[in-house]
């Protein structure tokens, strides 16, 4: 479970232009539930997301990720949660030009000093599943965006952490990739994680699979979301 | 395997490919680092080597020397001196020595002729020992090829060949013309019973201030150097070429300080970006420090390595061939010899924490401030 209470986030504070990103968010988040954030755009559904996994803090308020609360931890214990807690996609995919697919999905391994070939296997057992198998090998430049997104899903998901969130997902997919997509959330959901994501896109807020849709508008929760 | 040990290769293995990626500028970056290693790391491998060269040789030479001086100037010293100076308690054997300079119109060089001081080493009348840059200045393959020497147009001073002084000893004797005691006085016109100085042998070195101190109050106006004096002018002579050796290599390592000083500035955008996906995917703020210390240690200690062991092979195997000219400094005369390898452990570290450790700092302190901010202000 993933609560938060209160949280606010302004951006640039104390100077001209400073911008209120978040304001009085409160909301639970269930453990094995699909979770969509919609809104448009600058209404704060990456901030969110981004406060959500450790990446930024809040202002103020707090976060508690079963029963921990996360908001206002040191770096080196929110580096922790993510590693432990989080899978991060990104909307822009944010993989590492130059690297291959395995480095790429290896990345989020080298700071735990597991045993390398069993990571290697584990990488390779979650690209084979994704359909990503004969790439391994690949430069991640050469990838095509569907490709580089199932990549991305394969490095959030190498150390096995029980929620991935998703930042518009299936911005830059057409149709079919976005529903290939979704088959490959129901697969996850089907593993017992939870999935958090935010999305402009009809077709995934608009899907059966979503649990709970949270509309937000410039940076709060729209009445009767909670 | 520990999870440290597991850790360390998964973050170099990074580094690896992150440096891969970037091949061509850090191929670039460390070979210009490698190139002021090279050059700074000669220049102090020279200059220790020659120092000790010089040491070497110089351990052969008379404990003290006494000279004349005549308005501050040094001149010729009276033979009669040598007997006073026996008289001396711990004093083991004086004896007057005959040597002076003689400039080569033919090739521009200045020679140093003297009269040996080991009895078994003077040549015959006409003859003469050639140190090793003699032959070879004036083209005299030919082994029993005589020299002549002409103190005037029109006069020709012959002396054949009775050797040639070894290469060992080239540092101080590549100039050098060992002739005997008639031969000198009559190239020199020099009259009987007077030296151009004279060395003195003593039996306890520990006693040699002591006897400087006597032979002081004995000849008040005389000079009198001691051989650690001649062995320090001497070192410090090499070390003043070594600075002008590091002074040109300033060049270089000011371009590269500059260099390092961007680096210190800032990271690219697109360094920036990568450290906000390392640490969004769970790499806390030392796993992006270890692997830039990786990075900044493998380019840093690879290229002082390799400017070292390039260092080592040009002053060594190849006598040092692109400093020598600045190094030696001989005008015309460049003594060949080759010098035993040796390194000044003192000097290689200065030299290591000279170059190593600024340039990781310079890298390190920007990562810091990116590493220390939240994944999410790191890629905005």
């Amino acid at each position: 479970m993933i609560s938060l209470q209160s949280v606010s986030k302004l951006y640039n504070e104390g100077r001209p232009s400073e911008t209120t990103a978040l304001s009085g968010i409160d909301l639970e988040i269930a453990r094995d539930a699909l979770t969509v954030f919609k809104g448009p755009s600058g209404s704060g559904k990456t901030t969110l997301l981004s406060i959500i996994a450790c990446m930024a803090r809040p202002t103020s308020g707090r976060i508690y990720v079963d029963g921990r609360m996360t908001s206002g931890l040191p770096e080196s214990f929110l580096a922790k949660e993510r590693r432990r807690t989080f899978g991060f996609v990104f909307q822009r995919f944010n993989l590492i030009r130059g690297l291959t697919v395995m480095e790429n999905v290896l990345l989020p391994t080298a700071p735990l000093g597991g045993n390398p070939q069993a990571d290697i296997d584990r990488a390779a057992a979650r690209l084979d599943t994704l359909g990503l198998g004969p790439k391994a090998n690949v430069a991640v430049e050469h990838l095509s965006g569907g490709e580089a997104q199932r990549a991305a899903i394969a490095r959030a998901l190498i150390n096995d952490p029980p929620v991935l969130i998703a930042d518009e997902p299936t911005a830059n997919l057409d149709t079919e990739l976005a529903l290939r997509f979704l088959d490959i959330v129901a697969g996850l959901r089907a593993e017992g994680r939870a999935v958090i994501m935010t999305s402009h896109d009809a077709r995934i807020w608009g899907s059966e699979l979503v649990d709970k849709v949270v509309s937000m508008r410039d940076g709060r929760l729209d009445e009767g979301t909670s | 395997m520990t999870g440290w040990l597991r850790r360390q290769r998964a973050l170099a293995d990074y580094t690896l490919a992150a440096l891969a990626r970037r091949r061509v500028k850090n191929a670039g970056l460390l070979l210009i680092y490698a190139l002021v290693v090279f050059i700074v790391a000669s220049a102090t491998l020279f200059s220790s080597a020659i120092r000790k060269e010089a040491e070497i040789v110089l351990a052969e030479a008379p404990e003290l020397i006494i000279q004349d001086l005549v308005m501050g100037r040094h001149a010729m010293i009276s033979g009669e001196l040598v007997e006073e100076l026996v008289g001396i308690r711990g004093v083991s054997g004086v004896k007057g020595r005959l040597w002076g300079y003689f400039y080569d119109r033919v090739n521009g060089a200045n020679y140093t002729l003297m009269v040996p001081l080991d009895e078994t080493l003077v040549p015959a009348r006409g003859e003469a020992i050639f140190g090793e840059a003699l032959p070879r200045t004036r083209g005299l393959n030919w082994d029993k090829a005589p020299l002549f020497l002409s103190r005037f147009p029109g006069d020709l001073f012959r002396l054949n060949p009775a050797g040639r002084l070894e290469s060992d000893s080239a540092l101080v004797s590549a100039d050098l013309i060992l002739i005997g005691e008639e031969d000198f006085r009559s190239f020199f016109e020099l009259p009987e019973g007077v030296y151009t100085d004279i060395a003195v042998s003593i039996r306890n070195s520990r006693e040699i201030g002591t006897i400087v101190e006597k032979a002081g109050r004995l000849l008040p106006h005389a000079r009198l150097i001691t051989r650690d004096e001649i062995s320090r002018t001497y070192q410090k002579l090499f070390s003043w070429r070594e600075g002008i050796m590091v002074v040109l290599a300033g060049a270089c390592v000011l371009a590269f300080a500059v260099f390092a000083a961007e680096k210190a500035s800032g990271l690219s955008a697109e360094e920036t970006r990568e450290i906000g996906i390392l640490k969004a995917i769970g790499w806390d703020t030392g796993d992006v420090i270890a692997m830039k210390l990786w990075e900044g240690g493998l380019i840093s200690i690879g290229a002082f390595l390799l400017g070292t062991v390039l260092a080592y092979l040009h002053v060594f195997a190849f006598d040092a061939a692109l400093f020598a000219s600045v190094l030696k400094g001989w005008s015309v005369i460049y003594p060949d010899f080759a010098l035993t390898p040796m390194i000044d452990g003192l000097q290689l570290s200065a030299l290591f924490f000279l170059t190593v450790l600024p340039y990781t700092a310079a890298t390190i302190v920007p990562i810091w401030r990116a590493a220390t901010a939240d994944p999410d202000q790191v890629m905005r």
